[in-house]
């Protein structure tokens, strides 16, 4: 089986499935999910950008990076459950649609990217002790995750108006 | 000139048909709008999970507001300019929908909320931020902005889709 017929069958199910069909067929369902994906956004927004301007150096200078990103991890972690759960209940709803929906392909290409980064090297370089990375290096994280996550959230917002 | 006969003025300017006309001005300025929840929505949560002792612990509270003040008062202003641009658009249909009306309230509210905490308990923030508990009313003024500004997220939302379809 080839990774587009995958793909296409897991859309179909999602798109078929009680909760797809709920949301589809609710008038208010989709927005009041919405809430909680953009109340998520928010916090996760915040605490990326709280790691990132201290790894750039424009806020919270007199602090470690580490304790900072120990701080507000929990709530890094909880807004990111929230915003792929609430994610998927959106896409489900017309999951079919949105396999051929070109915005929507890059936003899941970038948001598997920025995951992929923020746990990896970008975790590795905030949690590393201030002496063993380069600033430079540390600047060049802050600004790849920023580009990541900001590509995740402006093609989601393109997704429904192209 | 009544309320609604300004808004039918304004709806008939040139600016307010150019918003509502252009393909591009409404996306953009709505993507705006909704992207910058990150700036302020997300620092001021942040702030409010520390007042309730929750999130950053470990720093005083004057040194969280310190360092997210700037740029928390930045995205409010790019919310406030985004926000005023998307009602030009359709002033009429905006100022007829309730939930427009419900959250320029609760905005208020959520300003009067700041204003009173500054004027009694934030200004002996150096009296209370070194004891491990914050005050009660600290965080009675943490649940208040929580609790407004999911409201006001929700209302926004409601906006969009009570608004009747270009």
């Amino acid at each position: 089986m080839s990774l587009s017929s995958l793909l296409m069958s897991f859309c179909e199910w999602a798109d078929n499935s009680f909760f797809g069909h709920g949301i589809r067929s609710s008038v208010w369902l989709f927005p009041f999910v919405e809430i909680f994906h953009l109340l998520a956004l928010g916090v996760l927004g915040g605490t990326v950008l709280i790691v990132n301007l201290r790894l750039l150096g424009i806020r919270f200078q007199r602090d470690r990076v580490r304790e900072l990103a120990r701080e507000v991890q929990p709530w890094m972690l909880g807004s990111l459950v929230v915003m792929l759960v609430s994610g998927f209940f959106l896409f489900s709803s017309e999951s079919v649609k949105m396999y051929g929906n070109g915005a929507f392909r890059v936003k899941m290409i970038s948001l598997v990217l920025a995951i992929l980064f923020t746990f990896t090297i970008h975790r590795k370089v905030a949690m590393s002790d201030e002496m063993q990375v380069s600033p430079l290096w540390r600047k060049l994280a802050a600004v790849l995750s920023l580009v990541l996550w900001s590509g995740v959230g402006l093609a989601g917002r393109a997704i429904g108006i192209v | 000139m009544s309320v609604i006969r300004f808004m039918q003025w304004l709806n008939d300017t040139a600016f307010s048909i150019t918003m509502r006309d252009s393909t591009w001005a409404e996306p953009v300025v709505e993507t705006i709008h909704v992207l910058t929840l990150t700036l302020f929505l997300g620092f001021t949560v942040l702030l409010d999970l520390r007042l309730l002792g929750v999130s950053m612990r470990r720093r005083r509270v004057s040194e969280v507001v310190q360092e997210l003040n700037p740029w928390l008062v930045g995205g409010f202003l790019v919310m406030i300019v985004t926000g005023v641009l998307l009602f030009c658009g359709d002033p009429v249909a905006f100022y007829n929908s309730i939930f427009f009306k419900v959250k320029m309230l609760m905005l208020l509210l959520a300003g009067l909320n700041v204003w009173l905490f500054n004027a009694t308990v934030g200004r002996k923030v150096a009296e209370w931020e070194i004891e491990a508990e914050t005050p009660g009313r600290a965080k009675a003024a943490a649940v208040v902005s929580l609790v407004l500004w999911v409201a006001i997220v929700a209302a926004g939302r409601a906006i969009a889709y009570s608004l009747p379809p270009p």
